[in-house]
C-alpha cells in the first residue's frame, strides 16, 4: 500500500484509552478495532468508517467503565453456584442501578417522556422556590440580620403599612428608655441628585442617625461611619457610599475616600464605603448623617423616620414589642395631643421591607408549581403502572424463579430513583435558564423595592429542594406502580400470558390518575386565565385617559436650587418655553406625578363632611398645570378646569375626580364646595369635576383624587407630559434638550412614552401572568399525554377483546364509540373536579389579588370546553387505532 | 479450578469459536466466526467482556502477538482453551445434549 494508512479519530481513540485501564487489553481492543477501520474505509469510506469507529469506542468506553464499576459474574442461569468457593456477595447498589438502567434503556421512549415531563415540572419548581427564598424568605443576607428589627407607631387611620412614620420625638424616647433593644436608629429618605460626576444622576439615598451601621452590624469596606458629631447641622457634609455605587460610578477606586462629591449641589465629603449585600433600607446607595435641628427633635405631630433597631442578648421581638408597647402606652397618656392614635408595630427587617405585594404573587407561583409537579407524578404513576403491566410475565418468571416480592420492589424504587436521577441533571440547567428568564423579566423599575433580585441565582439551596422533590417525587409515583405489579399472583400471569391482567383495579387506579390531572390542569388553566385576564384589562382597559402619542420626563426638583416654589414655577415655564411652538408638540402640561407611577396618599378635610376616625380621608393629590386634562383626554365633566388665571395670588381651587365627589358629596354637585389638605390650612374651592382616571394599576376606577392648580403649589417632584401629533418618541431628544438647556446639573429620572410608564408598571404583574400561562400550558400538556397513555393503554389490553367482538359483527364505528366512551367519561369526570376546584380557587385568588381578577364564569366555562375537546381528541386516536385493525390479525396476535 | 463450570449461552459460543480458530484466535476473527455461524450480530463490548471473564474464570489463556502497522503499532491478543476450558465445554455440551434427548423430533424438524 502507497498511500499512508488512514488513521481512526484521535479523540475517540483517548476516550478508549482512557477507559480501557488494562494496558495488554487496550492494545488488543484498539489494535483489533485499527484492523476493522482499515478494511471499512476500503468499503465505505472514511466519513462512515470514523463514524463507525466513533460509536464503537462510545460503546466499548462504557462496557468496560461498567465492568470495572460493577463487579459481574457470570448469567444465574448456567452457573452452579458452590456457596464454599464464591462467598455471597454483599448486596450492591450499583448492581441494581445496572439493572434499573437496562430496564430503562430498553424503552427509551417512554424513559425520555418521564424524564423529560418530571424534569420540566422540578425545573419549575426549583425557580419558583429560588423566587420565594430570594424575594421573600431571605431577600436579605448579611451576618446578624435576623436580630434587627423595625419599630413603627403609625396612625390608626393611615393607609397601608407605614414604617416611616415615626416622629423624632418619640424616637428620642425611645432610643433612652428601651433596655430590649441594644441600639436604635432612624433613617429618612434623601434620594439626592448627584453631580459633579460625568453624568448627574439621581440616587436612592438615606439620611440615616449615627448608630444606624451599628444597629445593622455592618462594619465599612473602606474609610469609616458616621460620628456623632457628625449629626449636627454644619458638621453633616459626609457621605458614606454603597459597595454598587463605589463600583458602577467610582470603578472601585479605593481612592474615592476624602474626595468630594455634589449632592443637591452641596459639596460632601466620602467618608466611607459599604460592603456589598448592605443596601438598607430600600437599595440605598448612599448615606448622609440625619442632622435634624435640636428643635425637630423635640416634635411628636410629624412622622417621617423609619426607626431600626439591634435586640439585645437574649431579647426577642416579642419582648421588644412588650417593652415598647408599654413605652408607646405611656407616651399615647402624657401626649394626647399628637399620639393618642398611635399604635406599635415591631417586625423583623426581613419582613418590614418585603414588597408586600410579593407574598401572594410568590404563593400563587409556588402553589402552580406544585400543582405541576403534583400532575406529572400522576402522569408518570401512569405511565409506569402501564408499563408494570406489561412486564406483568416478567415479574411472575422472576418470582416463579425465588425472586422475593420486596426485591421486585426495590428494584422497581431503584427504576424510579434513576429515572428521577437523570431528570435532576436534566433539571440543574433547565432551572438555571429559568431563573436567568426571571431576572431578565423583571422590570428594572421595581429594581429598589424588592431587595433579593440579586438572589435569583442557581445555588445550594434551591439544589437542595430540587434533590428533596426528587426523592419525594420518586416516592410518590414509583410506589404505587410497584406495589401494584408485584401483587400478581404468579400462576394466574404465566398462564395467561399477561393479557387479562388488566384488572379492574388497576385500571380503577389509572382513571383515578388521569382525572386528578385532568381536574388540577382546569385549576390551572383557570388560574392562568383569570391572571393573564385581568392583567390585560389592567395594562390595555379602559383607563380614563389616552394613553398614546404621549411623551414623559420624570425629574425631582430637589436641593437649594429650588427650594423656593417661585424657582420651581420658573423652572417649569422656561422648560415649556423652549418646547411650544414645535411642530411635532400638541399640547404641553406638567403635573406632580404622572397615572401609574407610585405617589403618596395626602389627608383632606372636606369641609362640612363629618368622618370617623376609622374613615380613609386621604386622597391621591394631583398638582397639575391647566392643560393636564387636555394632553391626557380626561373629560370634564362639570365646571371648569385650571386656567393661567389660578395663579399664586387669586383664589385657590381644586378639580376633583368624579369619585371623589360622588363619595363626599353623593347626589349633590361638589361645584362650590370647599376642601382643605390640613386640619387648619386655606380653603380650596371646588371649580371642576373631572372623569376618574385609573391611577395605578390593581386600584378601582373611585380611587379619590384631587388635582391642585401647579401655579398655586408648585411641586419637588415633577413629570413633563407632553401629547404629540406623530410618534411620541420623536420628541424625545427635544424634551431632554430642554430641560438639560434649563439646568444641566439636574437629571432627569425617567424619559419615556405614557404606554411604556403602564407597561413597566405593569412589569411584574405581566410577568407573573405570563409564567403562570407557560406552567398551566405545560400542566395541560401533561394532561392531554396522560388521557392519550390511558387510553392507549387501555385499547391495547383490549385488543383481542375487540377482534372477538368485530369477529361476531361489531362495526369499527361501534367499537370507536365504545372505546371513546371511556375517554369521555374519564375526561367528563375530571372536568367535573376541575370546574368546582377552579371556582374555589378563583375565590381564593380574587382575595389574594386584590380585585386583579373577578369571578369570570363564562370564561371558566369556556375553557372547560375547551379543554374537553382536547381531551376528548387525545383519546379518540388510540381508539381508532384499535378499532382499525385487522381483527383476523388480532385474533392470531399472541 | 477443582469443580467444572458450566458456561453460559454467549460464553458457549465463544469458545466454541476459539477452538475452531486454534492459533488464529483473536478478537476480530473471533467476533466474525460467531457471527457468521450464529447469524446474529455480537458486540465487540460483549465480546470482550465475555473473554475477559472466560479468562478469569480459567476457561482461556491468553498471549500477546506481535505489533504489526495495520494495527497502529498494537499486538494482537491471542486466545486458547485451557484443560479447564475444555471440561467446561464438554460439561455444559453434555447438560444441553442430555437434556435435548428425546426432542429430536422437535429439534431436527424443519
Amino acid at each position: 500500500m502507497t498511500s499512508p494508512l488512514p488513521a481512526p479519530p484521535a479523540a475517540a481513540e483517548r476516550l478508549l484509552r482512557l477507559t480501557i485501564r488494562d494496558a495488554e487489553w487496550r492494545d488488543a481492543v484498539t489494535g483489533d478495532l485499527r484492523e476493522e477501520f482499515v478494511h471499512l474505509v476500503r468499503r465505505l469510506g472514511p466519513g462512515a468508517a470514523r463514524q463507525w469507529y466513533w460509536r464503537q469506542a462510545i460503546g466499548l468506553g462504557i462496557r468496560f467503565t461498567a465492568a470495572r464499576v460493577v463487579p459481574r459474574s457470570a448469567p444465574r442461569r448456567w452457573q452452579v453456584r458452590d456457596a464454599d468457593m464464591e462467598p455471597r456477595r454483599a448486596w450492591l447498589p450499583a448492581r441494581d442501578v445496572l439493572y434499573a438502567w437496562r430496564a430503562i434503556a430498553h424503552r427509551p421512549g417512554l424513559s425520555a417522556t418521564i424524564v423529560g415531563t418530571l424534569a420540566l415540572a422540578l425545573a419549575a419548581n426549583a425557580t419558583v422556590f429560588n423566587l420565594v427564598d430570594a424575594l421573600y424568605l431571605r431577600p436579605l443576607r448579611f451576618p446578624g440580620v435576623e436580630r434587627v428589627v423595625i419599630v413603627s407607631s403609625a396612625p390608626n387611620n393611615a393607609p397601608g403599612a407605614q414604617h416611616n412614620s415615626v416622629a423624632p420625638a418619640d424616637f428620642r424616647d425611645w432610643q433612652h428608655e428601651s433596655t430590649t433593644l441594644s441600639d436604635l436608629a432612624a433613617a429618612t429618605f434623601w434620594d439626592p441628585n448627584m453631580s459633579g460626576v460625568d453624568e448627574p444622576e439621581q440616587l436612592p439615598g438615606f439620611l440615616v442617625s449615627p448608630g444606624f451601621f451599628r444597629v445593622l452590624a455592618a462594619e465599612p469596606l473602606l474609610g469609616r461611619t458616621f460620628l456623632d458629631a457628625e449629626a449636627i447641622p454644619g458638621q453633616d457634609r459626609r457621605v458614606v457610599l454603597s459597595h454598587g455605587l463605589w463600583t458602577r460610578r467610582f470603578g472601585s477606586d479605593p481612592a474615592v475616600v476624602g474626595r468630594t462629591i455634589r449632592f443637591d449641589g452641596e459639596p460632601y465629603e466620602v467618608i466611607g464605603v459599604m460592603p456589598s449585600g448592605i443596601a438598607i433600607p430600600f437599595g440605598a446607595e448612599a448615606w448622609a448623617p440625619l442632622a435634624y435641628p435640636e428643635e425637630r427633635w423635640t416634635d411628636r405631630s410629624r412622622g417621617g423616620l423609619m426607626v431600626i433597631g439591634r435586640l439585645a442578648d437574649g431579647q426577642t421581638i416579642g419582648t421588644a414589642h412588650a417593652e415598647l408597647a408599654a413605652i408607646v402606652e405611656r407616651q399615647q397618656r402624657e401626649y394626647p395631643e399628637t399620639n393618642a392614635r398611635r399604635s406599635l408595630t415591631v417586625v423583623s427587617l426581613t419582613r418590614g421591607l418585603a414588597d408586600g405585594f410579593a407574598a401572594p404573587i410568590l404563593a400563587i407561583w409556588q402553589a402552580a408549581a406544585i400543582l405541576l409537579l403534583v400532575i406529572a407524578c400522576a402522569n408518570i404513576a401512569n405511565l409506569l403502572l402501564a408499563r408494570g403491566a406489561e412486564r406483568q410475565q416478567e415479574f411472575a418468571v422472576r418470582m416463579a424463579l425465588g425472586a422475593g416480592r420486596l426485591g421486585l420492589i426495590r428494584q422497581l424504587l431503584f427504576e424510579g430513583a434513576v429515572l428521577a436521577g437523570m431528570a435532576m441533571l436534566v433539571t440543574v440547567p433547565l432551572a438555571a435558564a429559568g431563573m436567568e428568564a426571571t431576572r431578565r423579566g423583571m422590570p428594572t423599575t421595581i429594581y429598589r423595592w424588592v431587595p433579593g433580585l440579586d438572589f435569583i441565582r442557581l445555588d445550594y439551596t434551591v439544589l437542595g429542594i430540587t434533590l428533596a422533590l426528587g426523592a419525594l417525587a420518586t416516592l410518590v409515583f414509583s410506589c404505587l406502580p410497584a406495589f401494584q405489579a408485584t401483587r400478581a399472583n404468579a400462576a394466574h400471569a404465566l398462564r395467561d400470558g399477561g393479557r387479562t391482567m388488566a384488572g379492574a383495579s388497576r385500571t380503577w387506579i389509572g382513571k383515578t390518575l388521569v382525572v386528578g390531572q385532568v381536574a388540577l390542569a382546569v385549576c390551572l388553566v383557570a388560574g392562568a386565565g383569570l391572571v393573564i385576564g385581568g392583567v390585560d384589562r389592567a395594562v390595555n382597559g379602559v383607563m380614563g385617559f389616552e394613553r398614546r402619542n404621549v411623551m414623559t420626563a420624570e425629574l425631582r426638583l430637589d436641593g437649594r436650587a429650588y427650594a423656593e416654589p417661585e424657582q420651581r414655577r420658573q423652572f417649569v415655564s422656561q422648560v415649556f418655553e423652549r418646547l411650544r411652538g414645535m411642530p411635532a408638540v400638541d399640547t404641553l402640561a406638567a403635573a406632580s406625578s404622572l397615572p401609574y407611577t407610585p405617589a403618596g396618599s395626602d389627608r383632606i378635610y372636606p369641609e362640612g363632611v363629618a368622618l370617623s376616625d376609622a374613615e380613609v380621608r386621604s386622597a391621591r393629590v394631583q398638582r397639575v398645570t391647566p392643560a393636564y386634562f387636555d394632553a391626557l383626554r380626561i373629560p370634564l365633566l362639570e365646571g371648569r378646569v385650571f386656567t393661567d388665571a389660578d395663579h399664586p395670588d387669586a383664589p385657590l381651587v381644586a378639580v376633583v375626580g368624579r369619585g371623589f365627589a360622588e363619595r363626599y358629596w353623593p347626589g349633590r354637585s361638589a361645584i362650590g364646595r370647599r376642601i382643605r389638605t390640613t386640619a387648619d390650612g386655606p380653603w380650596l374651592e371646588v371649580v371642576g369635576v373631572v372623569g376618574d382616571v385609573v391611577q395605578d394599576l390593581l386600584l378601582d376606577r373611585g380611587t379619590p383624587t384631587m388635582y391642585r392648580a401647579a401655579a398655586q403649589a408648585p411641586a419637588l417632584p415633577t413629570a413633563f407630559i407632553v401629547r404629540t401629533a406623530g410618534d411620541p418618541r420623536n420628541v424625545r431628544g427635544e424634551l431632554r434638550r430642554a430641560i438639560a438647556a434649563v439646568d444641566p446639573e439636574l437629571p432627569v429620572l425617567h424619559l419615556r412614552t405614557m404606554e411604556d410608564v403602564i407597561a413597566e408598571r405593569a412589569g411584574g404583574i405581566t410577568h407573573l401572568a405570563r409564567v403562570l400561562g407557560a406552567m398551566s400550558a405545560i400542566a395541560l400538556l401533561l394532561a392531554l399525554l396522560g388521557i392519550y397513555s390511558l387510553m392507549a393503554y387501555l385499547s391495547s389490553r383490549r385488543t383481542q377483546e375487540f377482534g372477538v367482538r368485530m369477529a361476531l359483527g361489531a362495526t369499527r364505528g361501534s367499537l370507536r364509540r365504545l372505546s371513546l366512551g371511556h375517554a369521555a367519561f374519564v375526561t367528563g369526570m375530571g372536568l367535573a373536579v376541575g370546574a368546582v376546584l377552579a371556582a374555589a380557587l378563583n375565590r381564593v385568588m380574587s382575595s389574594a389579588l386584590f380585585g386583579l381578577v373577578s369571578i369570570d364564569l363564562p370564561s371558566i366555562a369556556m375553557m372547560t370546553a375547551g379543554i374537553g375537546a382536547t381531551a376528548l381528541a387525545a383519546g379518540w386516536l388510540p381508539a381508532r387505532r384499535a378499532a382499525s385493525m385487522d381483527p383476523t390479525e388480532v385474533l392470531r396476535m399472541e | 479450578m477443582a469443580k467444572t463450570s458450566y458456561l453460559g449461552e454467549f460464553e458457549y459460543a465463544v469458545m466454541l469459536a476459539v477452538t475452531h480458530l486454534g492459533d488464529e484466535a483473536y478478537g476480530v476473527p473471533i467476533r466474525e466466526l460467531i457471527e457468521e455461524r450464529t447469524g446474529r450480530p455480537v458486540a465487540r463490548g460483549a465480546l470482550y467482556t465475555a473473554l475477559e471473564r472466560l479468562e478469569t474464570k480459567g476457561c482461556l489463556r491468553s498471549r500477546m502477538g506481535d505489533p504489526t502497522p495495520e494495527r497502529g503499532g498494537r499486538a494482537r491478543r491471542y486466545f486458547s482453551v485451557t484443560p479447564a476450558g475444555l471440561r467446561a465445554v464438554k460439561a455444559t455440551h453434555a447438560a444441553l445434549a442430555s437434556l435435548s434427548k428425546g426432542l429430536e423430533a422437535i429439534l431436527e424438524r424443519p
